[in-house]
């Protein structure tokens, strides 16, 4: 028993030597970390470099330790080109990004085109929340993951979870009008039609993306259309000035969102969010698990931000088993073992699907509650998990034609 | 046209002077290749080619003209998406080697932007150039504001919120040219600045350039004499749409993806913010201004947290102190120098170059302990090797020190500036 003992404590000394010792893997985010967007880059940012230390404290990634690399592209799909180069001399293999799917869009082609012109220099792109389906499906990549459900998925899961809702009649779609809120809005109509014919789709608005102010003429509009919910794929202050002008209206009908809890919502909303605002997201506020629950409290403390992305600490965690099976870093090998990879997390099993790169993971419909035991923001307010949906029934097909290198 | 009577006087007397400036920059553009090693030093480079050339556009504007635009990225996105589908047309036809793009090479991409922003210009400037001044502002703000929103509602043409990106290295080849690498897109990007550049220089010395300062300075005596100060304004709103869609066209090639955003206000704004800054004045005061401005944009960030307030604290600074720009300074320096007077005005100069580089100093330590106080260590809580600590005492008082002597500095030499003038 004291060998194994010590044999333990030798084999993580040894392990914790040599992440000090070896060459750092750098990651480099991407994002917006200044100007009026730096909140939605900044806790990624922080994210990021609180799951790089728990990563670099069990041994780092086949033992090299994870150093987290921000990049400012102040939301600039040209500027996050000139970022990229910036990374790609600064000697980083991996980058992330999420915020804006402009954004990931150029750097997949940029990547893409990269490494198909300077082979043995190959680089990862590791996306942690834009949800254009194109990018898993026609335009999908070897270069790419995707660790958050795309939109599409997204849409299958709350589709799934109203079609089990008999007292919703009626639904009322408000998007912004462009690309991301079409889709939402078209696979909307479409998934509700295959699970729920009777549910009536009794209005379909497009309002102006960042510009409306005030949204109390789409709420009346949705009022007098006598709708018993609400979906939206709006973020940012659309989201929340949506929500806000609805409570203040006195509509009781709930709002189905894609992005309820990012961050200063539940701040702005307060208790005219409480059973009103679901969100459709791979974890929820309750923490039961206490591991999580012990992240929430000292990222909390860390960084004063809330414990959102558990889909950041998912794609660290399966990094580092990429490379520690593998016994490599390099990006290529990493891709390789990344294809088809399991991981288990707190809400179940997660699977790198081959195919499409397209992360596989059970989803969670939660509503804005008070009165939680680990309120967001450092209010009593967080969500309340409502219904879980199975990684089966969140999972979609894909149009994916991979292109592999030897 | 009938402008042909107003005829550009030059001095013949001394052509090795006039075109020193621009041996100087070919010199420097030859050379630049040989000095840097890695792809940042190219691809910043390259940005700041495609920067120099909108800039310079927007100054044809705002500079010559007298016009205060708002709108001018519509040309350089609109020239940009002009050139990224022709590069898709190349790319298919490619396939097959036949029909028209199959000839066309990658490297002509500046002269599709170029055709499309002046087309774009033509089209839709007429009803604008009635009044330069707020009237145009305006108008050209709504316009901007107009396309970018429309360029989100159009997917089939500007690609959604994604954008459309196209492959530089299809079609035929000239010069051998490969365009692989920011290494290799370099030599573009200088040769079409360098010629864009000139041309604009050209332009300038055209009679219509010289009827647009005139049109700027006094367009109620244009029209006295005879000339409709409304032609005038479209025709140069023509060709700085052109010379905007040709900075698009070379972004095109340079990033290979172009965005609705890049019609917006944002990008907008950026061409008067290097304009202003380099000063608009001044011919290559552009030039100067998208060189500082693209450096600050893309290197500053990696230092503070607060770099997009240090580029509206410079913005301030020179729209108040220095109206006419770092180019203007510069060429302050050089009259003095050409007449003689540069040993009695530079120790005045000097000393408020000092000054100023004092309090610039103590009010970016402030910034910086502010940040720090308020967001805490961020990896970057150094200034000049020196730990930040709000709350320590001597680093407030270094900045009111800092500050304190610059002022004193200032007022002290004042006399000194005064007198040489």
């Amino acid at each position: 028993m004291m060998k194994m003992f010590l044999a333990g404590v030798v084999s993580t000394l040894l392990m914790a030597t040599a992440a000090q010792a070896a060459e750092p893997v750098k990651i480099a985010l991407i994002d917006p970390l200044s100007g009026p967007m730096a909140a939605a880059g900044q806790p990624a940012y922080e994210h990021l470099k609180f799951a790089a230390e728990r990563i670099n404290a069990n041994g780092g990634m086949n033992g090299h330790p994870v150093e987290i690399v921000g990049l400012d592209n102040k939301l600039s799909p040209q500027e996050s080109l000139v970022q990229l180069q910036k990374a790609m001399d600064d000697g980083v293999d991996f980058i992330t990004q999420g915020n804006g799917s402009a954004v990931a869009s150029a750097l997949i082609a940029s990547i893409e085109k990269h490494n198909r012109r300077n082979p043995g220099e190959e680089r990862l792109f590791l996306n942690y929340a834009a949800v254009d389906p194109a990018f898993t499906n026609e335009r999908c990549s070897f270069w790419h993951f995707r660790f958050d459900a795309n939109s599409d998925m997204k849409m299958n899961a709350l589709t799934d979870y109203l079609a089990d809702q008999k007292n919703i009649k009626k639904v009322y779609l408000v998007n912004q009008d462009y690309s991301h809120g079409h889709s939402v809005s078209k696979q909307a109509r479409r998934m509700l039609k295959e699970k729920r014919p009777d549910i009536e789709v009794v209005g379909n608005d497009f309002h102006p993306l960042a510009k409306v102010k005030d949204f109390t003429p789409y709420i009346s509009k949705i009022q007098a259309s006598g709708a018993d919910a609400v979906i939206t794929g709006n973020w940012g202050q659309d989201m929340t000035l949506l929500v806000k002008a609805a409570a203040d209206f006195g509509l009781d009908a709930p709002f189905f969102t894609y992005y309820g809890a990012s961050s200063g919502v539940v701040t702005q909303l307060g208790d005219k969010g409480v059973g009103r605002l679901y969100q459709i997201n791979e974890y929820y506020g309750d923490f039961e698990d206490p591991e999580m629950a012990q992240r929430q409290l000292d990222f909390y403390k860390k960084a004063n931000w809330d414990f959102y992305y558990l889909r950041l600490s998912n794609m660290l965690d399966m990094l580092k088993k990429a490379a520690d099976q593998e016994k490599s870093v390099n990006p290529v090998v990493i891709a390789k073992a990344l294809e088809g990879m399991t991981l288990t997390s707190t809400t179940g099993e997660l699977l790198m699907r081959a195919e499409d790169h397209q992360i596989q993971l059970p989803m969670f419909i939660s509503v804005m509650d008070d009165e939680m035991k680990y309120g967001a923001e450092g209010t009593e307010f967080n969500f309340h998990k409502v219904a879980r949906i199975e990684r089966d029934d969140v999972t979609l097909p894909t149009t994916c034609r991979m292109r592999r290198p030897k | 046209m009938n402008e042909a009577t107003v005829v550009a006087t030059s001095s013949p007397s001394m052509p090795w002077r006039s075109l020193m400036p621009w041996a100087i920059s070919l010199a420097v553009m030859a050379v630049l290749p040989f000095l840097f090693d890695g792809g940042t030093a190219f691809t910043l480079m390259n940005v700041i080619g495609i920067n120099i050339v909108f800039a310079m556009s927007y100054n044809m504007l705002l500079g010559q003209g007298g016009m205060l635009s708002f709108g001018h990225a519509v040309f350089f996105g609109m020239g940009s998406y002009a050139a990224m589908h022709a590069m898709n047309a190349i790319d298919e036809a490619s396939y097959t080697g036949e029909g028209f793009w199959a000839h066309i090479p990658v490297v002509s991409m500046p002269l599709v932007g170029m055709i499309a922003g002046g087309l774009v210009a033509l089209v839709i400037g007429w009803p604008f150039c009635r009044r330069a001044g707020t009237a145009f502002a305006m108008i050209t703000l709504g316009l901007g504001e107009l396309v970018a929103a429309a360029g989100q509602m159009f997917p089939s043409l500007f690609g959604g919120e994604a954008g459309i990106f196209a492959n530089r290295m299809v079609g035929p080849q000239w010069f051998g040219m490969e365009l692989s690498s920011a290494r290799d897109v370099y030599g573009f990007i200088a040769f079409w600045t360098l010629l864009a550049v000139a041309a604009m220089w050209a332009f300038t010395r055209t009679p219509l350039g010289r009827m647009s300062n005139a049109v700027r300075d006094n367009p109620d005596r244009m029209a006295f004499i005879g000339y409709q100060p409304r032609n005038i304004r479209y025709l140069i709103f023509i060709a700085s749409g052109a010379f905007g869609g040709l900075a698009g066209g070379m972004a095109a090639v340079n990033y290979e993806i172009i965005t609705p955003e890049s019609l917006g206000l944002i990008p907008s704004g950026m061409a008067l913010l290097m304009a202003a800054v380099g000063g608009l004045g001044v011919f290559y005061g552009p030039i100067v201004g998208a060189i500082v401005v693209t450096l600050i944009n893309s290197m500053l960030s990696d230092y503070t947290d607060a770099s997009i307030l240090y580029v509206g604290l410079i913005f301030l600074s020179i729209v108040m102190f220095a109206p006419r720009g770092l180019a203007g300074g510069i060429e302050q320096v050089r009259v003095a120098w050409r007449q003689g007077e540069l040993t009695a005005c530079l120790p005045g100069w000097l000393a408020g170059a000092a000054a100023v580089l004092l309090i610039a100093t103590g009010l970016s330590l402030a910034v910086e302990l502010l940040f720090h106080w308020r967001h805490g260590s961020d990896g970057i809580s150094q200034f000049f090797g020196m730990a930040l600590n709000e709350t320590s005492v001597w680093q407030w008082a270094a900045v009111i020190a800092l500050v304190a002597s610059g002022v004193g500095l200032m007022r002290a030499t004042q006399t000194l500036r005064e007198s040489a003038q």
